[in-house]
């Protein structure tokens, strides 16, 4: 088979894994904000369900997590699975796992900025609310983006777990092309194509992590 | 610096806003679609339930697309093999739409159980399994052999004593292996007995010389060989034989007989044949089990 074959195979794969990848990014961020606050709360009993939460998706495999989303309605609930519900439940998955990792990593964010700037922005007549989105959350997100790239370029390797609710993602494809072909190029070439995916990754939040040191 | 910093955030955010709405509707439109559909087949199962058959539209076909000549992606990224085109046919036939659903063999039960696919239909081993899922008529007489390296020195079931043999994961081979009145004797002589998802890893590994031996399906060993230009033998000693059919739901008998019906009609009218010497290479023309109606 020729290789541009194989290669157009594959970027059609890619394209999956790519959706996978934007989805859960658009999703998990703010749900892992939401949830590094309430993992802050002074009230108990939110802070406390967060935690069990949090342990939850970080104690159990992501594999497990995704025939859980996709399966429980039925063996749970009985509802009949509609097979488009797969995509959806794939981006669920991934979302709620990747919130809880990422609201760690934002509660280190927050917690690292000193008290005193929140009683000087106190005494300069600024709200909690102000003072976090105003003063705060800047100077978080500078310097959660090494974490949070580690993170990412993790989540785009993760895509290829998503087979296991039979959506076929790249690295998928990979392994179909090379059962036929007999031949493990096809694997080769996948890596190939999650390397250049990570380092587009790494460059663009190196960019990012640039043009938001003005305050050093 | 902080201008730019800010129109950058925003470009980027409206750029994910916009990527994400098309998405959402892309992601809206696709699953409107079918949840209608099954609402109104199920309405009409309702409506008609004394009818003979419930007005399906489609088969939900789940294969592994990892099983070549049976069910794998041909160089047009098109799903195609014996199993899938024998289905086509059928769908052909009974005026569904053939839905061609690769899936992961390990979760093949909850795929089937839940409804996500309506049959297993990829080279899917009877024996052993009666109890589990309603079969077809065996379509395919297939047997379990062991693959070497051309020019080992295992000539025979007995040289396989201290040797480390490899098998996929939950396949036939395995079973037979495990098997206390098959071949749990002969395995239980091996040096170890080590899983593969997959033939291609499996194929990597016996080249590598990480293993001596793979133990696997006649015909997928035979495309495997056909594919790799030789290198390899089959031995002589066989694991064990047994037959093909499409897998159903426990209890499933109606669309199993609307299935086989089919299928027995093509195997009269000679469709079954034609479609098996599509694959002649690879051994299918010498496997395939169906009886004509006419001769029962």
């Amino acid at each position: 088979m020729a290789t541009s074959t194989m290669f157009s195979q594959l970027a059609g794969g890619m394209i999956v894994s790519i959706e996978i990848f934007v989805l859960t990014l658009l999703f998990s961020l703010p749900l892992g904000l939401l949830v590094a606050l309430g993992r802050m709360s002074k009230i108990k009993v939110l802070s406390g369900a967060i935690k069990v939460y949090i342990a939850i998706m970080r104690g159990t495999p992501l594999m497990l997590q995704l025939i859980v989303v996709y399966f429980a309605p039925y063996y749970v609930f009985g509802i009949a699975i509609s097979p488009s519900f797969r995509f959806t439940a794939v981006i669920i998955a991934f979302s709620i796992n990747y919130a809880a990792y990422f609201a760690e990593i934002f509660r280190a964010g927050i917690q690292s900025i000193g008290q005193g700037q929140w009683e000087a922005a106190q005494i300069l007549g600024y709200t909690k609310t102000q003072t976090f989105f105003k003063i705060i959350l800047v100077q978080v997100i500078q310097r959660i983006i090494p974490p949070v790239t580690n993170e990412t370029i993790t989540l785009v390797k993760d895509t290829s777990l998503s087979f296991v609710l039979s959506v076929a993602e790249m690295f998928t494809i990979a392994k179909q092309i090379g059962a036929r072909e007999a031949s493990i190029m096809p694997l080769m070439a996948a890596g190939l194509f999650y390397f250049v995916f990570n380092y587009i990754v790494a460059f663009g939040m190196d960019f990012f992590e640039k043009k938001m040191s003005y305050f050093r | 610096m902080k201008k730019l910093a800010a129109v950058l955030l925003a470009g980027v955010m409206s750029l994910s806003l916009c990527a994400c709405g098309d998405k959402t509707q892309v992601n809206v439109d696709a699953e409107v679609a079918p949840v209608e559909e099954t609402s109104t087949t199920e309405t009409q199962a309702a409506d008609t339930t004394e009818a003979t058959a419930t007005e399906r539209t489609k088969l939900i076909v789940g294969f592994d697309a990892e099983f070549p000549p049976y069910g794998y992606m041909d160089e047009n990224g098109d799903y195609v093999g014996f199993d899938l085109d024998l289905a086509q046919e059928v769908c052909n036939r009974r005026g569904w739409e053939l839905v061609k659903q690769p899936i992961d063999w390990d979760a093949k039960d909850m795929e089937l159980s839940s409804g996500s696919i309506d049959c297993i239909w990829n080279g899917f081993t009877i024996n052993g399994r009666e109890d589990s899922y309603t079969f077809s008529v065996p379509y395919v007489d297939n047997s379990q052999v062991y693959v070497v390296k051309s020019g080992s020195e295992i000539k025979s079931e007995a040289d396989l004593a201290g040797k480390v043999v490899g098998v996929q994961a939950d396949s036939s081979a395995l079973a037979a292996l495990e098997d206390t009145e098959g071949k749990a004797d002969v395995a239980a002589t091996f040096a170890d007995l080590v899983q593969f998802a997959d033939y291609n890893t499996g194929f990597m590994n016996l080249e590598s010389g990480a293993i001596d031996v793979l133990a696997m399906d006649i015909g997928v060993a035979n495309y495997e060989i056909a594919a790799r230009d030789g290198g390899y033998e089959i031995l002589k000693d066989q694991l064990a034989s047994e037959q093909y059919g499409i897998g159903f739901l426990k209890g499933n008998t109606e669309l199993k007989d609307q299935v086989e019906s089919t299928l027995l009609e093509m195997a009269a009218d000679g469709t079954f044949t034609k479609i098996a010497e599509k694959y002649a290479d690879f051994g299918l023309v010498e496997s395939v089990c169906l009886e004509v109606p006419s001769a029962n």
